[in-house]
């Protein structure tokens, strides 16, 4: 298929087009010279007083695996109450909101201009599952992130410091699972879980049975993945989330590796909201945001996604186990916990955020603070964290709050009072503008996720991933007209994955089905870390070695990304 | 002439599993299944010995069966394994659960002269079936080629929920001469895999069964199910992943329901967890942590032979090394092989787990019990129970459906699942079900992915809904509701309650299957498939939800398809039929 894109306005930070009049043209799922297209035969879009962007991509959302599907099953009322029909010969039905099954979550992605997602949180032994659902998501190219603080294998090598073991075996590991990146949880916590233990674990607290602190095995592991040259950073959860006063460990924590590099981003620490808190309890919780915001300021070595809350019912679920069962104290309604043996653990646990509730409310300031003092759009990018903070959908609504100060103001009317003064987010002025918005939602997380070269631009050979916005820049001013800018960015015109229009006026037309990236080495795991690796399994997995190992043709677009070799 | 009354418990055993390998019309499955375990008193009570027929009678229906005397003393207790005899005395009612009553039925037992029917006789007499039934095909003839013998190692058996991976099958000449390291249940399936197999498709014409062409079959079943206003998809804890998948997909298409075995196991544990949640984990984590273990309810020696011996009590693990380490309790109705080799036995009530739930909850709460016993259990055995529990370092119940299937359902499930969370207070306590078939838990898995809901699922209105007791299978086909049903790997027909089966043989059958069960024989289109994990690949979930993948080691016979192909090619022509073009 060959389409031009006529005379939108296009944002495309990473080939510096802020905003100009040009002419986009897809032949074969790439961009390419307007020149090159036959506009006999070519579908030509005319987005004259549009906005035209790359694809939206998603660094961080838990849509697929285990843990999700636990949440879909428990929230039985999340289901009823959100549904999609089916369309035949188009597209599938599904249902739920904040747990939504994989067909819409496709389509709810495609709908909004997003055409890449990133699962951030998958234990090696159960991410087939994750598979098996990433298989299932239409039109979205898609990832994984393997869950390795608490693998005991791991754990043994950084214990011994052996690194050249580790690095050998995390390669390994992410080629057998078919995994993208490395995830951190509240590092360590799954060990001591194991014994019902863990809750508050700070950086420098001891992981026992191991010579090892949190901070040791962020430091290690960010290493092993520097020196591996793994396409994205280490991906960080905090110990002590959702904890008062563990704004500090997560300075402590970014400063853990600050030794590593000045310049480029090896630390990306997500959902920062809910690690940015001050006080010694819920009474006299504060933002941390500056503190947060300061060192991300001075530090070129951090990267940073906002874990945004937003008001209503939403479904928590992490990798974070023993904070989940402090949840489900305060929340006193269900409680799903799962342990994988030798490797992780998680939990999930609904929960309401309530305008009206101090937390709460200084809780969705956080957020926004954070996101408007960090300077480089760069290195701040938008989640919510799906489900943890709200549903993925809400990102029109964060991305409108950013642009808007008048917007924030009309929420804040009805929060918490106390909540408001001890926020910072009343006196702040920034407004973000759609370039930057292009930044923080395309452009950054291609280069963060290592992706660049074919995502999150524009330019010629990149992937036809293409979000069209009704909305006319130069005539509507977002501070003002952010309902229009909400509006526009809830249903994209056009949304082109691959060079195939999927959305067509905020509805999904067309079901394709794109790719799982995953890293595969260029060298083979040497004979006798094999052997270890082999005798480690027979003594900590119930599973044999040779079963755990996912094969390529499991996955539906199977795309390597190679790593590693001499 | 002599009646006792007793309590009725209908599940698996052993025999029972490996005769149903050979078929359900096959003389060593009648042997072992059209019986009835009781108890020695209760044989001597109604004068009678071992091998004498009796009449059991409830509420629900007759059955004659023999009598055999039951290993382990269980006086008022009668036993007979799941099958078409139980199905004809169970409760069929699912008081809006989906789920019948299969154990803890009141029942009346007496000797009788009249002979025990075999299922060809149930399906004539009992359900007046007419339709006529196929001679079986024989056994495959399979001409041995010279082949140097091969082994395949870490191969997965496709057989119970505990997806044991590290059997050994010996191949020779395309065929599997031997299996190493299997129980006696999946040794049983995947030596007998060639036997009883369905070799071509079929279709009624004219009240016969007669071989078809598989493409024909195919069409004719498209044609039933699009001309169905309200068609049934069932079975599905058998078959990969994969094949599920494109089940929910025809499903959809068709505006019909579709269900999953685990309506009739444990769909009241699903029920539960969307109540309150669930604290589990892998069985790793129980192998190397576990220093005490509970079975509630199941008898793993029975339905998952070695269930002990690889994840709990017998196993090796990384802390806990020994049968030394750990604590050993079994909770059941009565004294099963299980129970006799625990450390403790806690002999409850039947109907009664429930109390005996409440009681635990209570005291680890710091409340006292006043009543001397509670669910028939002196009081001071189950302080000592809940001490067991509050001072493990790493417990874990692993229950059956003997919680699932009696009275309470969900609500048993519900009490033990906050028990176990209350646990949690005091030390490291989790939770797993005991799940049968071998991707039972897969097809929740992949259902409630596709839909958001794991089971019962109806399509009617163009998206997933789920109601059971409304959408369950065996409501919708005891209530008439639904003008056609598509079987695949299962047999609902041997397995659901009376008034399921009179309903489901009136409205058009189509059975995808590798062998011959009761529902293929009375089926309107049979297409025989391939047997995932020895013909086929896909993956499937072990009880504790890990997936594993299931490989492909020998040949299906010539002809015969994977459940995935035949379905792709169903779901093709449906589509055709409906006018619906794209992928
Ligand atoms: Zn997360």
């Amino acid at each position: 298929m060959e389409i031009l894109i006529k005379n939108g306005y296009v944002y495309d930070p990473m080939n510096n087009i802020k905003g100009d009049v040009m002419d986009i043209a897809i032949k074969d799922g790439k961009i390419v010279e307007p020149s090159e297209i036959d506009l006999q035969r070519a579908k030509v879009i005319d987005a004259k007083g549009k906005v035209v962007m790359p694809g939206g991509i998603d660094i961080h959302a838990h849509v697929a695996g285990p843990k999700v599907n636990s949440g879909r099953i428990m929230m039985l009322n999340d289901h009823y109450r959100s549904f999609m029909k089916l369309v035949p010969g188009r597209r599938r039905s599904g249902t739920g909101k904040y747990t939504p099954s994989t067909y819409i979550t496709g389509y709810r992605y495609a709908r909004m201009g997003w055409t890449t997602v990133i699962e951030p949180a998958s234990p090696p032994l159960k991410t087939r599952h994750t598979h098996e659902e990433l298989n299932d998501i239409p039109i979205v190219d898609k990832a994984c992130l393997i869950l390795m603080d608490s693998n005991r294998i791991i754990l043994n090598y950084l214990d011994n410091k052996d690194y050249e073991g580790c690095k050998e075996f995390i390669l390994w590991l992410l080629e057998a699972v078919k995994g993208y990146g490395v995830k951190l949880v509240d590092p360590g916590t799954a060990v001591l879980w194991s014994w019902g233990r863990g809750y508050g674990l700070d950086v420098d607290d001891p992981v026992e049975p191991y010579s090892l602190t949190p901070r040791d095995i962020v430091e290690g592991l960010c290493r092993v993945n520097l020196e591996l040259g793994l396409p994205h950073p280490l991906h960080v959860h905090c110990n002590k989330l959702g904890i008062p006063g563990n704004c500090e460990t997560t300075l402590k924590t970014m400063d853990a590796v600050s030794r590593l590099s000045s310049d480029k981003v090896i630390l990306h620490i997500t959902h920062v909201q809910f690690n940015a808190y001050l006080g010694g309890n819920w009474y006299d919780l504060g933002t941390g945001s500056e503190k947060i915001a300061k060192y991300v300021n001075t530090h070129k070595h951090v990267s940073l996604d906002m874990g945004q809350i937003d008001f209503g019912t939403a479904t928590t679920m992490t990798a974070d186990a023993p904070f989940e069962y402090a949840l489900f104290h305060m929340a006193r309604w269900k409680w799903l916990g799962t342990d994988v043996e030798a490797e992780a653990a998680a939990g999930i646990v609904p929960y309401k955020y309530r305008r009206r509730n101090f937390v709460n409310a200084l809780q969705w300031c956080i957020g926004l603070e954070i996101a408007l003092l960090v300077e480089d759009p760069w290195r701040v990018m938008i989640t919510t964290d799906h489900p943890n903070g709200a549903p993925f959908t809400r990102y029109p609504k964060i991305m409108t709050l950013l642009m808007s100060k008048r917007f924030r103001e009309e929420v804040m009317k009805k929060l918490n009072r106390r909540a408001l003064r001890k926020a910072i987010l009343p006196s702040i002025d920034r407004e973000y503008d759609l370039y930057e918005i292009a930044v923080m939602t395309r452009a950054a997380p291609a280069k963060l996720l290592g992706l660049e070269r074919t995502k999150g631009h524009l330019g010629i050979g990149a992937d036809a991933d293409v979000a069209i916005y009704d909305i006319n820049p130069k005539e509507l001013d977002p501070s003002r007209d952010y309902e229009k800018y909400l509006k526009a960015f809830k249903r994209a015109e056009y949304t082109i994955k691959s060079g195939e229009i999927v959305v067509m006026k905020g509805e999904v037309v067309n079901e394709v089905y794109g790719k799982t990236f995953y890293v595969k080495a260029k060298t083979k795991l040497e004979e006798e870390i094999y052997g270890e690796v082999e005798k480690f399994f027979r003594e900590w997995y119930t599973v044999e070695l040779q079963n755990y190992i996912i094969a390529e043709h499991e996955l539906r677009n199977p795309q390597p990304i190679y790593v590693g070799g001499a | 002439m002599t009646s006792i009354e007793v309590t009725l418990v209908t599940g698996r055993s052993l025999a029972q599993g490996i005769a149903l390998e050979k078929g359900k019309l096959s003389e060593d499955y009648l042997k072992n299944v059209a019986v009835v375990e009781l108890d020695e008193n209760d044989l001597r009570r109604l004068g009678i010995s071992e091998g004498d027929t009796v009449k059991v009678k409830t509420k629900f229906g007759e059955v004659v069966v023999k009598a055999i005397k039951s290993r382990e003393p269980h006086p008022g207790i009668a036993f007979i394994p799941m099958g078409p005899w139980a199905s004809l005395v169970v409760d069929p009612s699912t008081e809006g659960s989906g789920m019948p009553t299969l154990k803890g039925i009141h029942a009346e037992i007496s000797p009788t002269k009249e002979p025990v029917m075999n299922p060809v006789e149930i399906l004539r007499r009992v359900y007046n079936l007419t339709k006529k039934i196929p001679p079986m095909d024989p056994a495959e003839v399979v001409v041995v080629k010279e082949e140097t013998k091969r082994i395949e190692k870490h191969v997965t058996c496709a057989f119970c929920g505990s997806l044991c991976d590290d059997l050994e099958v010996v191949i020779s000449g395309g065929r599997i001469i031997d299996v190493r390291k299997a129980c006696a249940l999946g040794r049983s399936k995947i030596l007998h895999a060639h036997e009883n197999r369905i070799l071509s498709a079929y279709i009624r014409k004219n009240g016969e069964l007669v071989k078809a062409d598989l493409k024909e079959a195919i069409r004719h079943a498209a044609k039933i199910l699009v001309n169905a206003d309200y068609p049934l998809l069932y079975g599905w804890s058998s078959t990969s992943v994969e094949a599920i998948k494109l089940g929910l997909e025809l499903a959809e298409i068709l505006g019909g329901a579709f269900d999953n075995t685990s309506v009739i196991c444990h769909g009241p544990s699903i029920q539960a967890l969307q109540e309150v949640g669930l604290v589990t984990c892998t069985l790793g984590q129980v192998k190397n942590y576990a220093d005490l273990i509970i079975y509630w309810g199941c008898n793993p020696l029975h339905a998952h032979p070695r269930h002990l011996a690889r994840y709990t009590v017998l196993s090796r693990g990384v802390y806990v090394k020994s049968r030394k380490e750990r604590k050993f309790v079994v909770v059941d109705v009565r004294q099963t092989s299980t129970a006799r080799a625990a450390d403790l036995f806690i002999k409850v009530r039947p109907n009664e787990d429930y109390e005996l739930l409440s009681a635990l909850r209570m005291i680890i709460k710091g409340f006292d019990i006043e009543a001397s016993e509670v669910a028939g259990v002196p009081i001071e055995k189950i302080y000592e129970l809940a001490d067991m529990m509050m001072s493990a370092k790493f417990g874990v119940i692993f229950y059956g459906l003997g919680l699932t299937m009696t009275k309470g359902k969900s609500r048993n499930i519900e009490e033990v699942i906050k028990l176990v969370q209350e646990l949690n207070e005091w030390t490291k306590f989790v939770l797993i079900p005991m799940r049968g078939h071998y991707n039972v838990t897969g097809a929740n898995q992949v259902c409630a992915w596709t839909t958001g809901y794991p089971y019962s699922i109806d399509f009617r209105r163009g998206y997933p809904r789920h109601i059971p007791g409304l959408t369950s299978a065996p409501d919708l086909l005891a209530n008439g509701d639904v003008d056609a049903v598509l079987i695949v790997a299962s047999d609902p027909v041997a397995h659901f309650p009376n008034e399921a089966v009179r309903h489901m043989l009136k409205i058009p059958l189509i059975t995808i299957d590798p062998k011959w069960s009761l529902t293929a024989t009375v089926s309107d289109v049979v297409i025989p498939s391939a047997i995932v994990g020895l013909e086929c690949e896909g993956t499937a979930y072990r009880m504790d939800a890990v997936p594993i993948r299931l490989r492909k080691l020998i040949e299906p016979p010539p002809g015969v398809l994977s459940d995935e192909e035949i379905l792709r090619m169903l779901l093709d022509e449906v589509k055709k039929l409906k006018g619906i073009g794209g992928s």
